[in-house]
């Protein structure tokens, strides 16, 4: 029996195959799976913001720069092989258009932009991503196989 | 963030009174009567936010308005797709150019609501608690409810670990459901309940 462990903004979750890892409604907020697809182990992120600026006694999972490193230790201590980890990745949207300039443009774009650079910083291979847009996502990370299912309300659903 | 129990009540009131003058705008534009629920306000930690919106994969259209002034904050009306298909159909008439995906009329007339509404929210704050509020122009979003939630939530760039949210159902028409939603920016509930000697 498998069960969607549901993974809330600003948190994240590590499972373990038969089980899936699943967040829901991600806008400019980013969803980050890393998985040791050998060991059948991943971990599932749901961050806000690009970057903690240093700031002590927030919530570590909020933000990418904090979350990354911190989801894979997690992950070594339920004994993955660091080599053998992947990340796909999926959100940063902009969900409103506004006339001008908004920040509401960037901050998807600005999210998308630093997991990229935290997962390669911790030497883990994206493998694939679907960022941007203007549309809101659901994911589904699959742990038995490493698809990594997206559902949107407008523009279809894929798995990549 | 810091609330106290009084604070909570005074921001109660002082949204109802806006919130009333909102849903009697609507009533008049609809020319149809639009009553509201006695409204909530919560301190909602983040990953409770599907107690306030259900589920956060549901579609909705939210139109976004951004508040500045004294107490900077955030107005947002969330309405279920059969409801702006109601008050689109109710302003414009049934006619395939009101398709709320497709027609730019319908959308910016859906903009002109929340402008509206908005304004006579942040009117009827101002007369009562004398803090002066200004509103941005309108943005509409039709999509995956928790997924423009969030992105409104982070918009400064910051976001705390608890969200400070007035809550108010609006029902009316056939099928016309809403939710207005004020979510006033950290330190913005201070100079808002000021008038109450609090």
């Amino acid at each position: 029996m498998s069960d969607n462990i549901i993974v809330g903004m600003a948190d994240y979750k590590i499972g373990k195959a038969p089980d899936k890892l699943m967040t829901i409604g991600l806008g400019s907020c980013v969803g980050i799976c890393i998985y040791d697809l050998a060991k059948k182990i991943g971990g599932m992120a749901h961050i806000m913001l690009p970057s903690s600026q240093g700031k002590k006694g927030d919530n570590p999972a909020k933000y990418a720069d904090t979350c990354i490193p911190l989801m894979i230790g997690d992950l070594l201590k339920m004994g993955v092989n660091k080599a053998g980890l992947k990340a796909k990745i999926a959100g940063g949207a902009s969900m409103f258009s506004f006339a001008g300039n908004s920040p509401l443009m960037k901050i998807g774009e600005n999210n998308a932009e630093r997991v990229k650079l935290e997962i390669k910083k911790a030497g883990i291979p994206l493998v694939s991503y679907d960022v941007g847009g203007n549309f809101g996502r659901t994911i589904i990370l699959d742990l038995t196989t490493g698809d990594l299912l997206i559902r949107t309300i407008n523009h279809g659903q894929k798995v990549i | 963030m810091d609330v106290t129990a009084a604070q909570l009540e005074a921001l109660k009131e002082i949204g109802n009174i806006g919130s009333g003058h909102a849903a009697t705008s609507l009533s008049d534009m609809l020319q149809s009567r639009i009553s509201m629920d006695v409204p909530r306000v919560w301190l909602l930690p983040l990953n409770k936010l599907t107690e306030v919106f259900g589920e956060l994969d549901s579609p909705r259209a939210a139109i976004y308005l951004k508040i500045t002034g004294e107490a900077p904050g955030k107005a947002i009306f969330v309405f279920s797709l059969p409801s702006v298909q109601t008050i689109l159909d109710t302003l414009l008439g049934k006619n395939p150019c009101t398709d709320i995906f497709t027609s730019e009329l319908a959308q910016s007339a859906l903009k002109e609501v929340g402008n509206i509404l908005v304004g006579s929210f942040i009117m009827a704050i101002t007369e009562f608690s004398g803090v002066k509020l200004y509103t941005s122009i309108p943005a509409l979003g039709i999509d995956m409810i928790g997924a423009m939630i969030e992105t409104i939530l982070i918009e400064e760039g910051k976001i705390d670990d608890n969200v400070l949210i007035f809550d108010t159902k609006m029902t009316g028409l056939t099928e016309m459901e809403g939710k207005f939603l004020y979510i006033p920016n950290e330190g913005s509930l201070k100079k808002l309940v000021r008038v109450f000697d609090l």
